[in-house]
């Protein structure tokens, strides 16, 4: 092939004419084309649990979080509750509760793999880091060593 | 197909580090991806407080005492103003995605979003009255 021998002429000679250049790109824009079509929907399963655990965690976040900060952080230091609402017999009671240690368990984890998927692109574009890779596996691994730690924690109350 | 080396070096564009800080839009990007910071430093808070309810109650009133002071309200009020932030641009882009038919009828935007603040405050409501008065 023509285009062929004149690619590999450029690659040797220091100053490549223009139809070299032009010969090179179009064979570039032919390739990808030729490479068998990904079947439209299909993604591999870490990115779709990725992309699910995203979207879950940003429901929860939404919706649930606000909440717990609100009374946690903001009302009881106020004194807007009433006296024992917060008492260790009440809320370890509550806490005892397999339906609310289910709910906790997801209260807390899934906003954790939100913020480990935005964080992860953050890095990229807010940062300019690239090492795809160690970012993904830190992230996830965060959310992931966040989800243990939180299992150990309510296990063991 | 493995794809053929390139001989001519490749046009990359380069972002300067700060390009998200220029206009509104990337601007409120990066602040949706800023936020998400929060939801994890409240699950942190939350893993902490179990950690604390699962040790005894002398650690538990331990970490209350730490909860009663002016400085907690303070930084409650930015992680909870975050959170809300979040709370808004998640239901924006949900309704922006979400597409509901009932028979022939498309459920217009805006009784999407009222939905959703309708099951937000359902679902807290819920939470504070199962945490503080049940």
């Amino acid at each position: 092939m023509a285009s062929e021998e004149r690619t590999a002429r450029a690659s040797q000679s220091p100053s490549p004419s223009l139809a070299d250049v032009l010969d090179w790109s179009d064979s570039r824009q032919v390739v990808p084309r030729r490479r068998r079509a990904r079947r439209p929907g299909l993604r591999s399963l870490p990115e779709v649990m990725a992309w699910a655990l995203f979207s879950a965690g940003g429901f929860v976040a939404a919706i649930l979080l606000p909440v717990h900060v609100a009374i946690l952080g903001v009302a009881y230091a106020a004194g807007w509750l009433p006296r024992d609402a917060l008492s260790y017999q009440r809320i370890h009671h509550l806490a005892n509760n397999p339906i609310v240690k289910l709910y906790l368990l997801v209260l807390i984890a899934l906003p954790l793999f939100h913020w480990a998927h935005r964080f992860r692109f953050a890095i990229h574009h807010q940062f300019g880091i690239g090492l795809k890779k160690l970012v993904a596996a830190g992230c996830y691994g965060a959310a992931l060593a966040g989800t243990g730690v939180a299992i150990w924690a309510l296990l063991r109350i | 197909m493995a794809e053929r080396p390139s001989p001519y070096p490749l046009y990359v564009r380069k972002y300067p580090r700060g390009w998200w800080l220029r206009r509104g839009p990337y601007l409120r990007f990066a602040a949706r991806e800023i936020t998400s910071m929060f939801a994890a430093i409240t699950s942190g808070f939350l893993i902490a407080f179990l950690i604390a309810l699962g040790s005894g109650p002398s650690a538990y009133a331990a970490f209350l005492r730490l909860l009663d002071s002016p400085g907690t309200i303070a930084v409650s009020s930015v992680v909870l103003a975050a959170l809300l932030y979040h709370t808004a641009t998640w239901f924006r882009l949900t309704t922006q995605i979400l597409e509901i038919r009932l028979g022939r009828r498309v459920v217009s935007r805006a009784t999407l979003i009222g939905g959703l603040v309708m099951v937000w405050m359902g679902a807290s409501a819920l939470v504070a009255y199962l945490h503080v008065w049940f």
